[in-house]
């Protein structure tokens, strides 16, 4: 596991940028966001709006490409090795994450005592970061069912109309960034629980030999 | 309202005190109420002239499940005005609230007209279906049958007020008289009459009125087209007694834009400059009432801009935050009124929650969990360098212990 070393292969420095992307843009959606759903101190409304707006299409875009780059960039294909192979492959479950999702609950939950074998990503991660996606889409169509521009448009107003109306669609927006926020909680805490190699290489590009 | 009215259309005005000056603004606002330009104006004041002259256009007007709220809004007016005058073109047969009839007289001039058939039903109030309609009972007969023998022979029916809409307040959880709109009744016993409806609580009387001129404007020629010629949006919604789907048609301009877009403290709500209690400071200078729950930026209405007893003012302009009546299902779908986000209706003792509180819970569990976990995988030795790693995995171990066993 971490006891591997953190090369550059494993995150090239385009996935760094959009990874910086999307961290910049999910804390300036999600700060605007509480704002526009509680003004906690006065005279930002108009800012927080068009913030939320400006990150909105940001980060849509940010995904759109690292969807994208995935069937470009060549990733490594495993911690601590810089044999490399097309990103998507590393992305999408691998022969190696096979049966090894409940060993890895189990792990987690100190039901064993080894760590276990996987590919780049294990088998929690590459399904936490696959559901991601979906998620982000879903969250932009309940946002973009509530912005002016775009709310009355049939595809966006049936969904509104099919959860019963702004108000809860409102709150499934409200919800689902919550679901970010946990998704972001886990995913710093799991990437660095053991040591800060792997913030070191994905921020600042610096290698760790181990 | 129910009084016959004679001559015509200017010795009525004259009478109330209204110019033709004043008729005329009025009626170039209504045309732009019905979505139509100004020039329209003229066309309007001929079908209402039209109207005083000639015979009077019946109507009814019933009560279902109602306060009759929306008939005060349009009962209230402090001095006669031009809307009265309008809605005096109307015969109306039969009004519960205000006829001066009573007894087997009232419900014979509701027969008759019926009978004759070609009116307009005006329908306030929410269909009570509960117990079999027993909810409701009008001179011993179910308030849901009468709307449905009304509706029948009815040439066009206003559904006003957000009871007639969609059930309304009545309609809120748990609903035990079955409240439900009138164009969901009517799809239920299959009557295909043409609903127009009228939002809020109350809805307004101005609304009523644009509605009123634009039947007349078109049962001149054909009654039939009342829809047609009407510029409608739709809302669909499903509704929770029936179970069905139901789509309603809208006047278009009623229904356009959102009170946010068209409210007069819209600036305020730009610039960051909220009310956060009730008495305050803040809200002497007329900021903007977001905080205390305004549900302006949901609910497509255009009261900022018709407002109420003859434009004078609005809930907003006279301080209360929106509290959404214009909205399907409003009352479940906003409240509590000052909050921001309604509350989840929880089963199970739980309650109503709201769901900041949900959000905050599911953040707190979350980090104190992954804090509680940190410290396990601490006590088991796994930072820094993390765990000894498995060889092979354990399903590869067992299958091949397995094997091993076998040969």
């Amino acid at each position: 596991m971490s006891s591997q070393a953190h090369y550059r292969e494993a995150h090239p420095l385009v996935f760094v940028i959009t990874h910086w992307i999307n961290l910049i843009c999910m804390i300036m959606l999600a700060f605007s966001g509480f704002y526009i759903h509680y003004p906690f101190f006065d005279g930002f409304m108009g800012v927080a709006r068009g913030m939320h707006f400006v990150a909105m299409f940001v980060i849509l875009i940010n995904l759109v490409f690292r969807i994208i780059a995935a069937f470009f960039v060549k990733t490594a294909v495993d911690l601590g090795s810089r044999e490399v192979d097309t990103d998507i492959k590393n992305w999408l479950p691998q022969a190696k994450n096979r049966h090894q999702f409940f060993e890895t609950v189990k792990y987690y939950l100190f039901m064993r005592k080894e760590g276990v074998i996987s590919a780049k990503y294990g088998s929690l991660q590459k399904i936490a970061y696959l559901a991601t996606i979906p998620l982000t889409f879903i969250q932009a169509y309940t946002g973009f069912a509530l912005y002016g521009p775009t709310a009355d448009w049939g595809f966006f107003f049936g969904g509104t109309e099919w959860v019963g109306g702004e108000m809860n669609m409102r709150i499934i927006h409200y919800f689902i960034m919550w679901v970010f926020i946990v998704f972001t909680m886990i995913h710093a805490y799991l990437a660095n629980v053991y040591n800060f190699a792997p913030s070191k290489i994905i921020f600042l590009w610096k290698e760790t030999e181990h | 309202m129910a009084q016959e009215a004679h001559g015509a259309i200017y010795d009525l005005l004259a009478v109330r005190g209204v110019s033709r000056r004043d008729f005329l603004k009025y009626c170039s606002y209504v045309a732009a109420m019905l979505g139509l330009s100004e020039a329209a104006a003229p066309q309007i004041a001929a079908a209402v002239e039209a109207g005083a002259r000639g015979k009077l256009k019946p109507a009814l007007w019933l009560n279902g499940g109602s306060c009759s709220g929306c008939t005060e809004s349009m009962a209230q007016v402090d001095s006669p005005d031009v809307a009265t005058v309008v809605l005096e073109l109307l015969s109306v047969n039969y009004f519960e609230t205000i006829m001066a009839a009573a007894g087997d007289h009232a419900e014979k001039a509701m027969d008759d007209t019926i009978e004759a058939g070609g009116y307009l039903l005006i329908y306030e109030g929410a269909v009570m279906t509960g117990e079999d309609g027993n909810t409701l009972l009008i001179n011993g007969k179910k308030g849901k049958d009468i709307l449905q023998k009304a509706a029948e022979k009815a040439d066009a029916i206003l559904a006003v007020g957000a009871c007639a809409v969609d059930g309304g307040w009545v309609y809120a959880h748990p609903n035990p008289a079955g409240g439900i709109g009138v164009q969901s009744y009517l799809d239920t016993v299959k009557v295909a009459t043409p609903v127009v409806n009228l939002p809020c609580c109350p809805t307004s009387p101005e609304w009523i009125v644009a509605m009123v001129v634009q039947w007349l404007l078109v049962a001149e020629d054909d009654p039939a087209t009342f829809l047609a010629k009407t510029e409608l949006k739709t809302r669909t919604y499903k509704d929770s007694v029936t179970g069905n789907n139901v789509t309603l048609n809208y006047p278009a301009y009623i229904v356009g834009s959102t009170i946010h877009d068209n409210c007069p403290r819209r600036g305020h709500f730009e610039n960051g400059e909220f009310v956060t209690e009730f008495g305050s400071e803040e809200e002497a200078k007329g900021y903007c009432l977001y905080k205390m729950g305004c549900k302006g930026p949901q609910t497509y209405t255009q009261c900022p801009i018709t407002r109420w007893n003859r434009s004078v003012s609005w809930c907003v302009n006279s301080g209360a935050p929106c509290i959404g009546c214009g909205s399907l299902n409003w009352v479940d779908n906003n409240a509590p009124f000052f909050k921001r986000l309604s509350s989840m209706q929880l089963g199970g003792g739980v309650g109503n929650v709201q769901p900041g509180t949900v959000g905050a819970i599911v953040g707190g569990v979350a980090a104190a969990g992954l804090l509680a976990h940190g410290l396990g995988m601490k006590a088991a030795g796994r930072i820094g360098d993390g765990p000894p790693m498995e060889t092979a995995k354990a399903y590869d171990r067992k299958k091949m212990a397995k094997k091993g066993g076998d040969k």
